[in-house]
């Protein structure tokens, strides 16, 4: 119908990265921070939306994926002095390959059997690098991706670094992931979401499709996982709990897990919550125990919410509200 | 037309975007940061939620329960101190956002007691409080390598090293357990290397060494452990893990009825904590157990009384225990260095102080402190003694008898440090 629907223009990211640009140089540093934050888990949630959403295929596994990207970055960073851009690239291609293998084995599960499998290596993987001294133990591998450029001023901070490589890291990503989502690889996905056998009979290899798919996203996650460690400048087991799996889960379903285009608001509501979990608290004056527990609380509160009344998520339930507007339009004026 | 309304869409969400970020971005402050005429800020970040935070929880209503003491007798030449307190989950990601919270929303003077090692680490590293001139006072990890003041130039220690732990155990070993056989359960990281490489320079042999991945404790797993301790014929078994190793541990060998020499690291030995987890008494009866501060049932104790006193009036049913001991402790330290900063502190003040005059803060230690103007060492060893029949540690003959040492190659020694009194009404001087 229209040209858009076929192929995703690279002017919308432009503009995007042109308003974030802006908007780097106008809020203070935490905000900057924040802003970091929201573009890795941008990153990390998309990888969910693309396997689980697009794919079918229900993986618990993505943190431990993350610290394979993340470890292969430090390491290839430190052991073998490639340089940090590049670092990011040998991230990538690592869980990349970690997820082909995964993926292998993956596409013979399903279901709850899936979950299982990924949610094993989601616990085991991170502690895994306690087994081998050149990935530092509990302590980890210091991951610095070094001081911005002089020529960007004294008054650069560290954080606005951050942002911006994290930023064209996730706008890059979204945009290539788009591109990939309205290519012939996205139907075929979403055909064998929908209907395996029927996706079969039409001549689809899904075996084959869903190991792409798995691959694909484990490098998107473990680009999001170099870029976790670049923001918090460490590799260590503990930066990649179980929690962090759930949390990124919790995320793609807010976004709505089946399309692209929520995936801020999950990411946003992610980095969001405790703050406002924060401020509501301060504001009641209440215990420890309340402060501390109200950010999962929220979640959680949110989560049920969101299955119970948008389940599709905010941005496919408007399309789909629109749609159906359109449709009544259209036979009215018949 | 709909490539229209998704522009506008985004030329509104853009603007909003903009509008929302600037209206909450906060003006910069004239004086130093985080203190006022009336109040001084201090933030801290630990695990109050999930599995790591037992026990440690209890640290921030601990220093609270000082802090809210000191302000009801003046505070700091008349300013009060504020505590923040943030949930990090024990996840180096969450421990640096919570920082950077902290640092750059509520404006803290300095950091206080931040725990764990790689939490801490990740911190320097991507908040770098040292580049910010913030403060870091008294991290509450065992880990040597933040005594560094050239690498962290902002960070001051206050526990005794796992290596001076491991090399004091060591040098006990030497002197009561010659020719015993000897068995070392330890975690299989950084925290463990730092015990092998203390109880190498003490020159302990040992006929069995038990590593185990941190996470896999379980009253299965130390069911195996007490196997291989079994068959290498262990007389003593030293227990240098986290609580929850000596808990598993404990917990099955009194099912086992397996009663060897126990030797209990300081990390996983609070007795309080394990008898509440339901280790038996009797299991820790004349185990050996090891501390830098005195026992937490010592009520001879000045310290002791006077701490317990203030924490059982400000957290009701809360039991007194080792973390709680600590985080006073260090709340009180604080005290001291923020009066020794000066009428008007600053962050340089505050650390020059400790440079200067951290050595002689008043604490409730056995041993003594190791800051100057080159050295970030906190507490330099620790004191010696037995499980009581009541599973408290007590020390052996009813004195203390504490050793001190260092982090590298240094002796250990029979100390003979003097704690000062108490300063009065336990307020700083």
């Amino acid at each position: 119908m229209h040209k858009r629907h076929n192929s995703s223009h690279i002017i919308p990211f432009i503009l995007g990265g042109v308003v974030l640009y802006f908007i780097s140089g106008m809020v203070d540093e935490l905000r900057v921070y924040q802003g970091a934050s929201i573009a890795v888990y941008v990153v990390a949630i998309s990888s969910i939306i693309l396997l689980t959403g697009y794919s079918g295929q229900v993986s618990l596994g993505n943190g431990a994926l993350m610290a394979v990207g993340a470890y292969a970055a430090a390491v290839s960073h430190i052991s073998w002095h490639i340089p940090i851009i590049l670092s990011f690239f040998v991230a990538v291609l690592v869980a990349a390959l970690a997820g082909a293998l995964l993926g292998a084995a993956a596409a013979r599960l399903s279901g709850p059997y899936l979950a299982g499998t990924t949610l094993a290596l989601a616990i085991g993987l991170p502690s895994l690098a306690n087994q081998f001294s050149i990935l530092g133990g509990e302590q980890g591998l210091l991951f610095d991706v070094g001081f911005p450029p002089l020529s960007l001023g004294e008054n650069f901070t560290q954080y606005k670094w951050f942002f911006w490589i994290a930023a064209l890291a996730a706008l890059i990503m979204m945009w290539l992931l788009q591109n990939i989502l309205q290519s012939r690889y996205g139907r075929t996905w979403r055909a064998g979401r929908g209907n395996e056998v029927a996706a079969q009979l039409a001549g689809i290899n899904t075996g084959r499709s869903k190991i792409l798919a798995f691959t694909l996203s484990a490098g998107l996650a473990g680009l999001a996982g170099a870029m976790l460690s670049m923001t918090i400048g460490t590799v260590s087991p503990s930066a990649f709990p179980l929690a962090l799996s759930f949390s990124l889960m919790t995320g793609a379903v807010l976004s709505g897990i089946t399309t692209l285009g929520g995936v801020i608001i999950g990411a946003v509501v992610l980095v969001a919550i405790p703050e406002i979990a924060d401020v509501v608290a301060h504001r009641l004056g209440s215990s420890e125990s309340v402060t501390t527990n109200l950010p999962g609380l929220i979640v959680s509160g949110l989560l049920i919410l969101t299955v119970l009344f948008v389940p599709n998520g905010p941005v496919e339930q408007h399309r789909a509200r629109k749609a159906r507007h359109e449709a009544e339009h259209n036979s009215s004026k018949k | 037309m709909k490539a229209m309304n998704r522009r506008k869409l985004i030329t509104a969400s853009a603007v909003l975007a903009i509008v929302g970020l600037a209206a909450t971005a906060i003006p910069a402050q004239a004086a130093e940061v985080g203190v006022s005429s009336t109040q001084i800020k201090l933030g801290m970040t630990l695990p109050m939620t999930g599995t790591a935070s037992l026990g440690y929880n209890k640290i921030p209503g601990a220093a609270k329960a000082y802090f809210d003491y000191l302000n009801a007798n003046g505070g700091i030449y008349g300013r009060k101190i504020t505590l923040v307190v943030k949930d990090d989950r024990y996840v180096p990601t969450e421990a640096v956002s919570k920082t950077n919270e902290l640092i750059l929303k509520d404006k803290v003077m300095a950091l206080m007691a931040p725990l764990g090692t790689a939490n801490v680490k990740a911190v320097a590293s991507s908040v770098n409080p040292a580049r910010r001139g913030v403060p870091v006072l008294f991290v509450n990890t065992g880990f040597s390598g933040f005594a560094d003041a050239k690498k962290y130039p902002t960070t001051y220690a206050v526990l005794p090293s796992y290596v001076m732990e491991a090399k004091i155990m060591g040098q006990y070993i030497n002197e009561n357990f010659a020719g015993k056989k000897i068995g070392l359960l330890y975690q299989d990281d950084d925290f463990g290397s730092d015990a092998l490489a203390g109880f190498k320079t003490a020159g302990t042999k040992f006929a069995v060494t038990v590593p185990y991945a941190s996470g896999s404790q379980a009253a299965a797993t130390a069911a195996g452990w007490i196997t291989k301790f079994k068959a290498a014929e262990a007389d003593v078994v030293i227990l240098f893990g986290v609580t929850s190793a000596s808990l598993y541990m404990l917990a099955t060998a009194a099912q086992l009825k397996y009663a060897p020499q126990w030797m209990i690291g300081s990390v996983g030995g609070d007795a309080t904590t394990l008898k509440l987890a339901g280790v038996p008494a009797g299991v820790l009866y004349n185990a050996i157990g090891f501390s830098p501060v005195p026992a937490t049932t010592d009520m001879k104790d000045e310290y002791v009384k006077f701490f317990s006193d203030i924490y059982a009036k400000a957290v009701p049913g809360s039991a007194f225990d080792l973390n709680v001991l600590l985080g006073m402790n260090s709340a009180f330290m604080t005290a001291q260095a923020l009066k020794a900063a000066g009428q008007n502190p600053t962050r340089k003040s505050l650390m020059a102080a400790i440079d200067s005059k951290g050595a002689t803060f008043a604490n409730s230690a056995l041993v003594p402190l190791g800051y100057s103007a080159t050295s970030h060492v906190g507490l330099t060893g620790y004191w010696v003694g037995k499980f009581s029949p009541t599973g408290d540690l007590a020390p052996i003959g009813g004195t203390y008898v504490a050793y001190t040492t260092d982090s590298g190659s240094g002796a250990v020694v029979k100390s003979t440090y003097k704690r000062p009194a108490m300063p009065a009404k336990g307020l700083p001087n």
